[in-house]
């Protein structure tokens, strides 16, 4: 078997990992512990120490599932899926916490539906590993919920009372089956990526779509937040931790400046690569791929250099707005979507990579492509009715609450065209047997409609609107 | 070519799936369009000119893309798009009709041929075979009927036959849905009215999609006889409830105490609570009453319709209350409706009858000084009423909506998660004298699980027939059965 050759050949870099990973882990959580006896923020098993046991513990299972697919020692999975199920004790007992001192499930901001939705995928994850015997499946939904627990510690998370319109019923149906669908969503995601790697997808296409990914990405931010060579941020009163309001709805943007032209950079650099791909598959030139690849790396390495400038210039250093006199400070928690999109784009990256270092083991390890794509199939099964309940829960409490079950607002809008996408994906695969690539392709698709709905309709429309002129 | 051709032309395009998913695509870029640029009855005029040059927004406009899910050409695509789903399901229907009415019950050679599903198992004797059969099949959930074409005896067996209805449901549920939608775009009505605690009013305000305001008369009165707020210790808003009742023909009747979350329903017309505030229309107002022969001053406060009476027994009554006046002329008009620079008409009626009419204008020295009369009269103090803010609605056709909703959940899960199985069995001749059991089966979906099961039952055959290499332990088997 292949799997036993490559664990014959590679024994010891296996078990370092496994030590490596596991110190790691060990070290995490004992400097969490000390500085939770130190700070006195509440008790050991509190929410706050719970998910960042969560953290270090699915960071852990996501380092060991991408190190599976890097060497194919299976060793790793069962670590890794161990991990996993201590994340989602911990995680649990996060959510337990939180649901015991607000006296509500956990369902009410973005915080707490990242909270149920990271919930909901480490067990989708565990239950695909076992039911399906889809190993690798954690090396994709893992670093999702890695990235989704960071963007959470950078969330307001304070335990807030409900505004009357909240306190229904069926607010708390319509977020369950929001929490449940999207994680089927992000799992039918993985398991199409995994198809396509199984079916031969050459690795400059996938090469191409991860740098149409990060360009997608960057050019989103530029286009709401690039104001002549510098970069929109909101502005955070550190004393009062709260946005800094010019009126009601309206924060206020305050400019780092030259910031908007290292991520103008970092889009063309992005562009190359893609550029490059297109001229190779048109030329027929595939030295033209290999310069394409060199490109990548320049791409992430600049990606990542974005990243720590970023981080640097928002904690420290004051800026000036148009809007306002004076000097403010920003902060992270008050840039999740800046932040998130940065972190995707090097998350992309890393998958990129990950896949142009392993190739034919990785496919010897992962079912074949035709029971990837069933289980693909029979996932978005399951999602679509939850998709429709979902909607049809959240008009019902719309109705309840303003008296109108639908009002075209851009949240219910992109929950209508996720329906419609994956309503597409069903009549294609059923009546004209879309299988195989395109459907996957689809599948891809949906899950790309569903990330939007739930963080660009939060984080990039408004922002498209209140300051488009400005 | 005639209208005859052009017609089956139209019927033929609008009934394929490439159509309505050519639709679907369609109308989630123009959704998508919609969430992108600022819509017209959501956003303010400021935010409109704010966000696009006058000349953008000239553009947009004359596109209709300001207003896109109230634009005459997205009613349009929409009903393509529903008249694509009746074309595509009547289409369809003779045959799903006929799997479910006239089902293939004897399987024919050439109809053998076809099934994706086969297995042919050596048997001896060939009644005793379909009844085992018969039996193994009732043990699978089936229900085994005997079918007897041309003197042949076969088998036809099938599961969940209601199975290639899902499609028509789900078909079914979103007409229903659009149904409503439009019914409630033609006839329903949503708008908003305050109405002051203790004050009915019938009257709501309607916002068209061109931003424009109108008034429509309710078939009632609604009545505030409450209305409140509880705030938790942040300060932020707990709990907003109205108490209201319903005047009809001048009777009460309906009451209720409503919550956001929670409204009132009466014939049809739904009632909201959205927003609580204060009226500009004071309770009562406080007055200082300084007597003329200077005794010492004394506080008074009169409800707005009511009076009070002072220690020497002259009775205060508010005439008439300007919150916000100007005058011109001698005449005191009212500027507008915030409680800012008030003025106050005073009656004070003696003991005897006599009533004189006083002044008070809060910004010319907030006082009757001047004014002929045994007291001096200056406002102190005003209570505010409370006003409830309600959104009223009248949706018929959300019965459509919910019908709908409930119907595609039923027809959802009966695509997922039943499939329509069905199962042939019969007799046939090995060419060398021999008995063969065949058993044939196809699915409409799913196969994979049908697969699996198919394999189960030819194990289960297997072993009941495994007796065909011991006859003996067979003939013992099959006269069992």
């Amino acid at each position: 078997m292949s799997d036993a050759r490559v664990e014959q050949q590679q024994p010891a870099s296996g078990a370092a990992l496994l030590v490596l990973v596991g110190l790691g882990i060990a070290f995490a959580l004992l400097v969490a512990l000390l500085a939770a006896a130190k700070a006195h923020t509440g008790p050991i098993y509190g929410e706050a120490n719970m998910l960042y046991a969560a953290l270090v513990l699915y960071t852990g299972a996501a380092t060991l599932y991408m190190g599976y697919g890097v060497t194919g020692i299976e060793r790793y999975v069962s670590a890794a899926s161990l991990l996993t199920a201590l994340g989602f004790a911990a995680n649990t007992a996060a959510v337990a916490h939180r649901w015991s001192v607000a006296g509500r499930p956990p369902f009410s901001n973005m915080y707490e539906m990242l909270l149920s939705f990271v919930w909901t995928l480490a067990l989708l994850t565990l239950i695909a590993e076992r039911a399906y015997k889809v190993k690798i499946i954690g090396s994709i939904t893992m670093p999702i919920t890695v990235v989704s627990v960071i963007l959470m510690q950078l969330l307001p998370s304070d335990v807030r009372p409900l505004v009357p319109a909240l306190q229904s019923t069926w607010l708390q149906v319509h977020v369950t089956l929001a929490m449940l669908s999207y994680a089927a969503c992000a799992v039918s995601f993985a398991l199409a990526m995994m198809f396509l790697i199984q079916d031969n997808m050459k690795t400059e296409a996938f090469q191409a779509i991860t740098a149409t990914g990060m360009i997608c990405v960057y050019a989103g931010m530029l286009f709401t937040r690039f104001r002549s060579g510098s970069l929109a941020v909101t502005a955070y009163d550190l004393e009062g931790k709260t946005e800094v309001m010019i009126s009601r709805g309206h924060p206020l943007f305050i400019q780092i400046p030259d910031l908007g032209w290292l991520y103008l950079l970092i889009l063309l650099s992005a562009a190359v690569p893609l550029v490059l791909y297109i001229a190779g598959q048109v030329k027929k030139d595939s030295s033209l791929f290999d310069i394409a690849s060199k490109g990548m790396f320049v791409t992430i390495l600049l990606q990542v250099a974005g990243l720590a400038i970023f981080v640097a210039r928002v904690k420290n250093g004051l800026y000036s707005s148009p809007e306002a006199d004076g000097q403010f400070a920003t902060s992270l928690p008050a840039n999740p979507f800046l932040l998130a999109g940065i972190v995707g784009g090097i998350v992309a990256g890393l998958l990129y990579l990950l896949l142009l270092w392993r190739r034919e083991g990785l496919q010897k390890m992962m079912p074949p492509a035709d029971v990837l794509d069933r289980v693909t199939y029979k996932i978005i099964c399951i999602a679509f009715p939850l998709l429709t309940l979902m909607i049809a829960a959240g008009a019902y409490w719309a109705n309840q609450a303003w008296g109108s079950y639908w009002s075209w607002d851009p949240k219910e809008t992109w929950a209508a065209i996720t329906w419609l996408v994956y309503a597409g994906y069903l009549h294609m695969r059923i009546t004209r047997g879309w299988k195989g690539r395109r459907a996957a392709w689809f599948a891809i698709l949906g899950f790309a409609v569903v990330i939007f709905t739930f963080f660009g309709v939060t984080y990039l429309l408004p922002g498209l609107h209140a300051y488009a002129a400005g | 070519m005639g209208l005859k051709s052009i017609w089956t032309k139209i019927y033929q395009t609008l009934a394929s799936v490439r159509t309505g998913i050519f639709l679907i695509i369609v109308v989630g870029i123009f959704s998508a369009v919609g969430t992108v640029i600022l819509q017209r009855p959501t956003s303010e005029p400021e935010d409109m000119a704010h966000a696009y040059s006058v000349e953008t927004l000239m553009w947009l406009d004359r596109l209709g893309l300001t207003d896109i899910f109230h634009a005459w050409w997205f009613l349009v695509l929409l009903c393509l798009f529903c008249t694509c789903l009746i074309f595509v399901s009547v289409d369809r229907w003779p045959n799903a009709w006929k799997v479910y009415a006239h089902p293939v019950r004897f399987a024919t050679a050439p109809f053998r041929a076809s099934l994706p599903q086969t297995v042919k198992l050596a048997v001896k004797d060939g009644a005793g075979a379909l009844s085992l059969t018969e039996s193994v099949l009732s043990g699978f959930g089936f229900k085994p009927e005997r079918v007897t074409e041309n003197g042949d005896t076969g088998i036809f067996a099938e599961r969940q036959r209601f199975s290639v209805f899902a499609v028509y449901l789900v078909h079914l549920s979103l007409l229903c849905i659009f149904t409503g939608y439009i019914v409630d775009g033609i006839v329903g009505y949503r708008g908003n009215i305050r109405v002051p605690e203790g004050q009915a009013s019938g009257q709501i305000t309607l916002r068209d999609n061109r931003g424009g305001e109108s008034k429509k008369t309710l078939p009632f009165l609604i009545r505030c006889d409450g209305a409140g707020e509880e705030t938790y210790a942040d300060g932020s808003p707990k709990k907003w409830w109205s108490k209201l009742a319903l005047i009809e023909g001048g009777k009460e009747v309906a009451t209720k105490t409503i919550v956001v979350n929670d409204p009132f329903v009466y014939n049809g017309i739904r009632i909201y609570q959205s927003s609580m505030g204060q009226s500009s229309t004071p309770k009562t107002l406080t007055f200082e009453a300084i007597p003329a022969n200077g005794g010492s001053p004394e506080t008074v406060e009169v409800p707005l319709s009511g009076k009070a009476v002072l220690a020497d027994g002259e009775s205060l009554s508010i005439l008439r209350w300007v919150p916000d006046y100007y005058v011109q002329d001698n005449e005191v008009y009212q500027k507008s409706e915030d409680p800012e620079n008030p003025a106050v008409q005073l009656g004070l009626t003696s003991a005897g009858g006599e009533t004189r009419k006083l002044w008070i204008l809060y910004s010319q020295g907030n006082s009757t000084k001047g004014q002929q009369a045994p007291y001096q009269f200056a406002l102190k103090h005003a209570t505010w009423s409370k006003f409830t803010g309600l959104e009223v609605s009248h949706q018929p056709g959300q019965f459509g909506i919910w019908t709908g909703v409930v119907l595609m959940a039923f027809g959802l899960v009966i695509a997922f998660y039943t499939q329509h199985m069905r199962l042939w069995a019969a007799i046939l001749d090995d060419g060398k004298g021999g008995k063969l059991l065949w058993v044939g089966g196809t699915t409409n979906k799913n196969r994979d699980r049908f697969q699996a099961k198919f394999e189960q039952i030819k194990t289960a055959l297997q072993k009941s027939s495994g007796a065909a290499t011991n006859p003996k332990t067979e003939e013992n088997t099959l006269t069992k059965a």
